[in-house]
């Protein structure tokens, strides 16, 4: 299968701190791939380093084959988008207007405020069952709500790849289960490429088409879920005993029991 | 309020850009018409006799000085308001973040020096410059500009230049008091069109940059890795605010000296009504800042004639309380 993103001898540091330390990856084309890893691992690192937030230290990323540092970087915005884990919003913001920021790579001078802009910003609200937000302060919106917000906002980017930073972490099961649908369904429909990181093993197991491991700024395992998914590749990742039990509906269910010595 | 409300952003700037002109234009009529001698509407505009002639005179004195006292407010609050956008920060300022000291200890060691006039705004450019990259450099922990840091680095920096501006006129001058208050407290006493004049380049520059910036700065009012994310090059952009609300700052200093809150005020009341698109709000603040300082300035001279307060002490007064408000709002 054709890859979409390579990594090659990835490097990334904040000051002395190492956070991607010679990472070579390959991400298909219009698959679900899930990161995982410990904290400190490098999986937020990595998302903001294809994202084009944080500069890599040595080593490159290849978009199509192409070096992604020769992409103008409004191009990249076009191409990829980034959810954050959170936005800590200081100003009172529209949701709407925060999902037409979705269009600012596309407009001229980064405002995007044509009438086009309005119609795909508010197609991509609705796709994500967030149209009703659309007047509403998104500081004042639940953890689901924002998280749906920004879903539509790269919706809205008509990216070919998402970038998402633990998406499903800190909502109730009931917001969780309704933003994975939506998200299943979207990636459905646009056949987007989207790699996100999580916590949740069984959630990897469940969604992804592609589980990458890291650990220390290296990838440690990548693959299907069946293949790098095993109590060995945990306990190396995660330094933790993990049982794996399989339900009735055939899913994989991890469940860590102690801490590997 | 519904999904198309706002659906016709330029129609809605229009209007409020006509609004803050029309309150522009009623600051002026008072500011020509107030001060020691205050004139009525009859007096400045008849035509004939003596009265009209003192008029003329006096307000052929005022206009220049509101002119002046626009532009300087124009400067600041355009100043103010994209820093606070560019850092995600209600509390940015270029008073408080020290650019402003910088930029009046860069002109006064100019005038000092017997420069021109003419080029002292290019040396509070200078000061303001310094200022901020030194108050940058204190408040940068692990990569980000830290907002406790940022306010303490600002009060560090002005408690510096207050010294040196102290120090350099008490040794060097024998208007040493008349000078130090101008640049310290900021005045407009000595304006007239020349200067007025020689402000509008810097004004026009840096007050067109970032215009033409302003949607830019829509992407770092969510934050600088959002601004990023959707294609800016944030480290490139970073410098070139700054650098042009360095300009602005300066030039502002430079003419009428430090005159504080203007860029922390009027951005904020300006945001209360035109929300906080930075298309609608950099223009919106520029004209709003300009009628504030007008009036600030009418209102300084009015206010105990025939003795003139200083215009940085009318701004503070009504500018250190709404900061001590908007410090208990911030999180």
């Amino acid at each position: 299968m054709k890859p979409i993103l390579e990594t090659r001898g990835l490097a990334a540091a904040y000051g002395a701190t190492r956070a991607l330390d010679g990472l070579d990856l390959t991400i298909p084309a219009g698959r679900i791939v899930a990161l995982l890893g410990e904290n400190g691992s490098g999986k937020s690192t990595l998302l903001k380093v294809i994202a084009r937030i944080v500069e890599p230290a040595a080593g490159a990323v290849l978009f199509d084959g192409r070096p992604l540092a020769q992409l103008p970087r409004r191009e990249t915005a076009r191409r990829i988008a980034y959810v954050p884990q959170s936005v800590d919003l200081v100003f009172p913001i529209r949701s709407l207007d925060l999902v037409l920021q979705g269009r600012a790579p596309h407009a001229r001078g980064f405002a995007a405020d044509s009438p086009e802009d309005y119609r795909r910003a508010l197609e991509a609200m609705r796709a994500c069952d967030v149209e009703a937000l659309a007047p509403r302060d998104a500081s004042a919106l639940s953890g689901g709500e924002r998280r749906r917000v920004f879903l539509a906002r790269a919706l809205a980017q008509e990216a070919e790849i998402w970038l998402l930073d633990e998406p499903t972490s800190g909502l109730d099961p009931r917001h969780r289960l309704e933003f994975l649908a939506t998200l299943a369904r979207v990636h459905r429909e646009r056949g987007t490429t989207v790699l996100f990181v999580t916590h949740e093993i069984d959630l990897a197991a469940d969604l992804a088409d592609a589980v990458i491991l890291l650990r220390s700024g290296r990838a440690l395992a990548q693959g299907a879920p069946p293949q790098a998914l095993t109590p060995d590749t945990l306990r190396r990742a995660f330094s933790v005993e993990a049982v794996v039990e399989v339900d009735s509906a055939g899913r994989r269910h991890f469940v860590p029991v102690a801490p590997a010595d | 309020m519904n999904a198309r409300a706002g659906a016709h952003p330029r129609a809605r700037r229009r209007s409020l850009i006509v609004a803050a002109l029309l309150l522009l234009a009623l600051a002026a009529l008072i500011g020509v018409a107030v001060g020691g001698v205050t004139l009525s509407w009859a007096d400045l505009f008849a035509g004939r006799g003596e009265p009209a002639t003192t008029a003329r005179l006096l307000a052929s004195l005022r206009l220049p000085r509101v002119a002046l006292a626009a532009l300087v407010g124009a400067c600041l609050a355009v100043a103010g308001a994209a820093l606070q956008a560019l850092l995600k920060n209600p509390l940015a300022d270029p008073f408080l973040l020290g650019t402003s000291g910088g930029a009046a200890t860069g002109a006064a060691l100019a005038a000092l020096a017997g420069a021109s006039p003419l080029v002292s705004p290019g040396a509070a450019f200078a000061g303001a410059v310094a200022s901020s990259v030194a108050v940058a450099a204190l408040a940068r922990r692990g990569g980000r500009l830290d907002l406790q840091r940022l306010l303490l680095a600002g009060l560090i920096a002005n408690a510096f230049f207050s010294a040196v501006l102290l120090a350099v006129f008490s040794v060097a001058s024998v208007e040493a008091e008349r000078n130090m208050l101008f640049w310290m407290m900021g005045s407009l006493s000595g304006s007239s069109w020349t200067r007025a004049a020689a402000l509008v380049p810097y004004a026009a520059v840096g007050g067109t940059f970032l215009l033409l910036f302003a949607a830019r700065l829509n992407l770092f009012v969510v934050g600088e890795e959002n601004a990023a994310a959707l294609g800016v090059d944030t480290e490139r952009a970073k410098v070139q605010v700054f650098l042009a609300a360095s300009l602005l700052t300066g030039a502002a200093v430079a003419f009428a000296g430090v005159i504080g809150f203007v860029g922390l005020l009027v951005p904020h009341a300006a945001r209360a009504v035109a929300g906080n698109d930075q298309r609608v709000l950099l223009p919106v603040s520029g004209l709003a800042g300009a009628a504030l300082l007008v009036m600030a300035d009418a209102a300084s001279r009015a206010a105990f004639a025939p003795a003139e307060l200083p215009i940085g002490a009318i701004t503070a007064a009504v500018g250190a309380p709404l900061f001590a408000w908007l410090l208990m709002r911030t999180p």
